[in-house]
Parts: structure tokens; C-alpha cells; sequence
């Protein structure tokens, strides 16, 4: 079983005490994520015109170092972007992201700080984050959806994986992760290895086949299609699917 | 003498920095006045680069670089780590061989991996070979005060230059090692001739022995003199050149003696692959207080932004690439905080990466 055939999971509103929560498993990574807000914020958060985000991302084991606050660094501005940060002046929103698991690799010595990036796990920050964003309803311009990808050059044929392990991670050429908003916009784009403007290109076409994919309008043969066309998981259909479920739950309360 | 309701340029600047920009550089006659910068830059000009290589003297390397006001100092120290302090250390003889070499060499690891991704860098990592430390020097800019813990700019600093050194390969594990090599000294017994048995023995049992004793740490050492934006363009610069730079003593294991001993005259050059140049660029948009991504919004691309120019902007996209083999290879790219950005501008955004380039290859000479 390799990562990439595994489907994510999700479940949404899993704290109680929190305004929204969210649990999601994917390619080995588990995260949960609570978000409070919007919240009165203390005097050096404070910001006369919009809502500060604030996120905390805690490490599986150990306490966060250098390599979580350049994560949450990213997780900040991205998600500030498609918060609607100007509706609540004055205000912090809390997010808190607690890894629960991460895989394991088997080659390398296991060192509880580990100073360099970690790219498999932005697309699960993300994920987990906006879940837990849409569980506290916190009004948003949009959603948004995030993959990563690496290309792995094997004989002399260069090879795209989705959602790669950590040992793929370490034996790429490169690794790339991509997040687009539910407008099709470019959100986040981080890469790292030895490659071209053109491998980049192609790596941005499979991560958008990925987080961008069209619904389908109707039921039947386009659908088969698409099916046949596009390889990995479909991330914006899988993100309506976990809402869709969570409000039908809700709504069922007798 | 009525008083005037208009303010001087710097009192305007100074309390509405963002309609003072967006006036630079859009101007109401274009022709008369070019739109530019507030720092009298046009949107894709780049401050000069300065680069002073052996600046500090009790360092195996270092390097000053200047770019406008932004002046950051990196020093590199190498430091001797025995294996027997390593706990977990995993002596990968397979490895050491000159096919294993021969191999990486040729782009192609013993598990047909790309790169050999998999030999030198991981003795780097996970024995923490290299070890980058970035300060932000009170006073280098007004927001740095003093006798408060790392901020999060200097922590996500470190860990992008820590990143990019693994990521880019520049120094191998390989550099790193220091050998104890047994076989010249046999060789040096056993040509005498007609000595004792017990010597032969020991000379036969020692040729397999040639192993890794040691290896270097560097200690890489970064203080911003200065602040004026764009701080890592600087840093990596100044990591770069400061590694060129690195000149680390002969080292050899002393069997008596059971421990390193450096050379005090003998030095070797750190042999540093490539040259990997930072590209940065801000994005500056129309509407200060508007949607974001709400269309008929106007924006700029801020080449090598000042530090007023940091703080209205919130997207930012950094490319590293290395043009040293003929072809533009990108080794990074980094962009966050907007969405205006996309596919098209990032292709585009590599031609002036490209021109960078060049400009930090002059200065590095």
C-alpha cells in the first residue's frame, strides 16, 4: 500500500469546548485543529482594521522549535488571506494545530528536533485548518485546498508522486506544495531540490488536476470520464463531502 | 503668511505610507515623472550587491554583504565532532567505496536515486554537520528590541537557510569527513623491510581498517548588522559567499595520542558546489483596505524590497537559482500571502531571478 492510494479522512467538530474543530488523516498524517474566534486580543496583537490570525502548530512529540514557527509563519499569511480578516477589527482568531502522527522514516536517525522543512505536512496543516475554519464558522472569501508532490527521477525517466512519504521526500529530485483557493487562485507555492521552470510547470498541473478539479455537473458519463483522466484524490470534493456530512448529522438531531 | 493644508514628502510618508507609495508609482503625468519607488527605485530594480569575503580573522570563512542598508556579517567555524560522541552513528561502508563515489558522481545513487541525495546529505542531517544561527542585532532596525528571545523572523530565517543548504547540496558529507588511513603508515613499515612478524601482521589487519574518525561542524553565523529589508536575499548571499570562503585546517587522527590533530599551516579549501542566488520580490497592491482578490485591483512587483515596502506589502515570492552549469536551475521557490501571483508571473519571475544572478556573480568575484 503506498501513500498515494490512501483517502483521506475527516471529521469535523471533534472538541467540544472549542468554536469549531476538526480531525484529518491523510498519506500517514494525522492533525487536529481547534479555532476560537473571533476573540478579544490582547494589546500587541491588536490591529485597528482587521482580525489577527494567530496559529500555533505543536510537533507530534517534543515542543515546537525554529521548523514550527516557519510553519506557522506560512499558515499565518495564507490564512489571512482568505479569512475575511477585515470583518472583525480589533480581534484575534486562534488556531491551534496539534499533530497527532506522522509517518515514520525507517532510514534516518529519529531526532526529536529536526530543523529542516517539512513539506509533506503543509497540505495537512492546511487542510486541517480550513475544516476546523469552516466547523467555526468564521466567515471566509474562500476555501482552500493543498497538495504536495514530489518528482523522483528513477533510470533516466523522471517520475510524479502525490502525497509522498518521508523517504520519498528525502530521495526526490524535488518537492513541491501547492495550495489554491476555491477560485482556482494561486495560494501558496513552496518547492525545494534541483529542477527547471518547466518541471515546476508540469508539478503545477498535477497539483491542480488534484486541489482544482471541477464538479462534475451531472450524473453519468462525464463523470466516468474524469474518473479515468485524473489520477490522486479529488481535494475539493473530498472538502464539500466532509461539510455535506457534517451538516446532514446535524440536521438529523431527533 | 496663511497656513498651507499640503505636507513635505516625508511627513506624508510618514502617515500614510501606503497612498504615499501607490502615488510613486503611479503617477498623475507618466511622462514628466517615470513611476518609481519611494526609495527612487523603478518597480524592477535591485539595490547593488557588496560582497567583502575574509572579513573576520578568527573564522575558517566568513563573508560581509551589503545590499543598500541591509548589511548582515557571516562567519563559519569549523569544529571537530569524534564519532564516538555521535550517539546512533552508523558507519555506512558501502558507501565509502570509490564505486559508491564513482556512482553519486554520475547522478546516480546505488538505489538508482537522483542526485545521491541519499549519501552525503544524509551524514549531514542527521549528524547536524551544519549548523546555521541567525541574530537580528539590536538596533539594526527600530522593531528589534533588545533582551527579548529570537523573534519569528530570525527563527523562520534559520530554518529557510538551514533548508536550502541541505536543499541545494552545496557542501557534501563527503568534505566533512576526517580519515584515519592507516595504509600509508603500513606501507611506510612494510618498505623497510626484513622487520618482524608482528609488524606484517598489523599492517595487513590495519589496510581494511581506513574509517571515518571524525568530522567537521560548521558553524555558520549570521548577525544583521543592518535592516533594511529583504533579509534573506542578504543571508543567503553572505552564507554562500562565507562557504566559498571556508579554508579549514589539514585534519588526521593521532593513533598514540587517540584523538585529531590539525595542521597549523596546512589548509584545504571547502570544496562548495554551485552558486544558488536568492530572488525576492514583494507585491504591492492598489486597494490598502479593499477585498483581497476582489478583481480591477492594480499591483506592482517590488524587486528586493525596502523595509517600508515590507510592511504594506503581503505577498512575497523568493526563487532561488543556480545558472553556474549553463542551464537555469531553480533550487527554490517560495511564495505565500496573496493570490495575485500565478502561474504566469512565477514562470515570468524566473527571467529576473536570472539577472540577479548574474549582478551576485559580479559581486562575488
Amino acid at each position: 500500500m503506498t501513500a498515494a492510494t490512501t483517502t483521506p479522512e475527516a471529521a469535523v467538530g471533534v472538541l467540544p469546548r472549542a468554536d469549531g474543530s476538526a480531525k484529518y488523516s491523510h498519506a500517514g498524517y494525522t492533525v487536529t485543529a481547534s479555532v476560537n474566534g473571533p476573540i478579544e486580543a490582547q494589546r500587541r496583537d491588536e490591529h485597528a482594521y482587521e482580525a489577527h490570525v494567530d496559529v500555533t502548530v505543536r510537533p507530534a512529540a517534543g515542543v515546537g522549535a525554529t521548523r514550527e514557527r516557519h510553519l506557522e509563519s506560512i499558515l499565518q499569511s495564507s490564512l489571512s488571506q482568505i479569512i475575511l480578516v477585515k470583518n472583525f477589527p480589533r480581534s484575534v482568531i486562534q488556531i491551534v494545530l496539534q499533530i497527532e502522527d506522522s509517518p515514520e522514516n525507517d532510514y534516518v536517525n529519529t531526532k526529536l528536533v529536526q530543523a529542516s522543512l517539512n513539506f509533506a505536512i503543509m497540505p495537512a496543516l492546511i487542510q486541517t485548518a480550513v475544516l476546523a475554519l469552516l466547523s467555526a464558522a468564521v466567515p471566509m472569501r474562500a476555501t482552500a485546498t493543498a497538495t504536495a508532490v514530489a518528482t523522483v527521477r528513477q533510470g533516466g525517466a523522471t517520475k510524479t508522486i502525490v502525497d509522498p512519504s518521508p523517504r520519498e521526500v528525502e530521495t526526490a529530485q524535488s518537492v513541491h506544495v501547492f495550495a489554491f483557493t476555491s477560485h482556482d487562485e494561486l495560494l501558496l507555492a513552496e518547492s525545494e531540490g534541483d529542477f527547471t521552470v518547466k518541471e515546476w510547470d508540469d508539478s503545477y498541473e498535477t497539483a491542480k488536476a488534484i486541489c482544482c478539479r471541477p464538479e462534475p455537473t451531472k450524473e453519468g458519463i462525464a463523470m466516468v470520464l474524469d474518473d479515468e483522466t485524473t489520477a490522486g484524490p479529488d481535494m475539493r470534493h473530498f472538502l464539500r463531502l466532509a461539510m455535506e456530512t457534517k451538516v446532514a448529522s446535524d440536521l438529523y438531531w431527533k | 503668511m496663511a497656513a498651507t493644508l499640503s505636507f513635505p514628502r516625508p511627513v506624508f510618508a510618514k502617515l500614510s505610507p501606503h497612498p504615499y507609495l501607490l502615488r510613486n508609482l503611479s503617477p498623475a503625468d507618466p511622462v514628466a515623472n517615470p513611476p518609481a519607488r519611494t526609495n527612487g527605485r523603478r518597480p524592477r530594480e535591485s539595490r547593488p550587491v557588496h560582497v567583502n569575503a575574509s572579513s573576520l580573522s578568527h573564522a575558517h570563512g566568513s563573508a560581509l554583504v551589503r545590499s543598500g542598508d541591509t548589511t548582515v556579517i557571516c562567519g563559519v567555524r569549523g569544529e571537530i565532532l569524534p564519532v564516538s560522541q555521535i550517539p546512533l552513528f552508523r558507519p555506512r561502508e558501502n558507501h565509502y567505496g570509490p564505486a559508491a563515489a564513482a556512482a553519486a558522481a554520475a547522478g546516480d545513487g546505488p538505489d538508482g536515486l537522483g542526485l545521491g541525495l541519499g549519501l552525503g546529505r544524509g551524514e549531514l542531517k542527521d549528524y547536524d554537520l551544519l549548523v546555521p544561527n541567525i541574530e537580528l542585532a539590536t538596533g539594526a532596525a527600530p522593531q528589534f528590541l533588545p533582551g527579548v528571545p529570537p523573534t519569528a523572523l530570525a527563527q523562520t530565517l534559520s530554518t529557510r537557510v538551514y533548508s536550502l543548504l541541505h536543499g541545494t547540496g552545496m557542501v557534501e558529507g563527503g568534505d566533512l569527513r576526517v580519515w584515519f588511513r592507516p595504509s600509508s603508515a603500513a606501507a611506510a613499515a612494510a618498505g623497510v623491510g626484513g622487520e618482524d612478524v608482528d609488524m606484517g601482521e598489523e599492517g595487513v589487519e590495519e589496510e581494511e581498517e581506513q574509517q571515518v574518525v571524525a568530522y567537521w561542524v560548521l558553524y555558520i553565523d549570521l548577525l544583521f548588522v543592518s535592516f533594511d529589508g529583504n533579509p534573506f536575499d542578504a543571508a543567503w548571499a553572505a552564507v554562500v559567499a562565507a562557504l566559498r570562503d571556508t579554508k579549514l585546517p589539514v585534519a588526521r587522527w593521532d593513533p598514540d595520542r587517540e584523538m585529531v590533530v590539525c595542521s597549523r599551516t596546512e589548509t584545504r579549501r571547502l570544496n562548495v558546489r554551485g552558486l544558488p542566488v536568492a530572488c525576492s520580490a514583494a507585491v504591492f497592491v492598489e486597494k490598502e483596505h479593499g477585498e483581497a482578490g476582489a478583481g480591477e485591483n492594480r499591483h506592482w512587483l517590488l524587486l528586493d524590497p525596502d523595509r517600508l515596502e515590507e510592511s504594506l506589502c503581503r505577498e512575497v515570492v523568493t526563487m532561488v537559482v543556480d545558472c553556474s552549469e549553463g542551464e537555469t536551475r531553480v533550487k527554490s521557490i517560495e511564495k505565500q500571502g496573496g493570490t495575485v501571483l500565478g502561474r504566469e508571473l512565477i514562470r515570468g519571475f524566473a527571467s529576473v531571478a536570472e539577472e540577479r544572478w548574474n549582478e551576485v556573480k559580479k559581486a562575488m568575484k
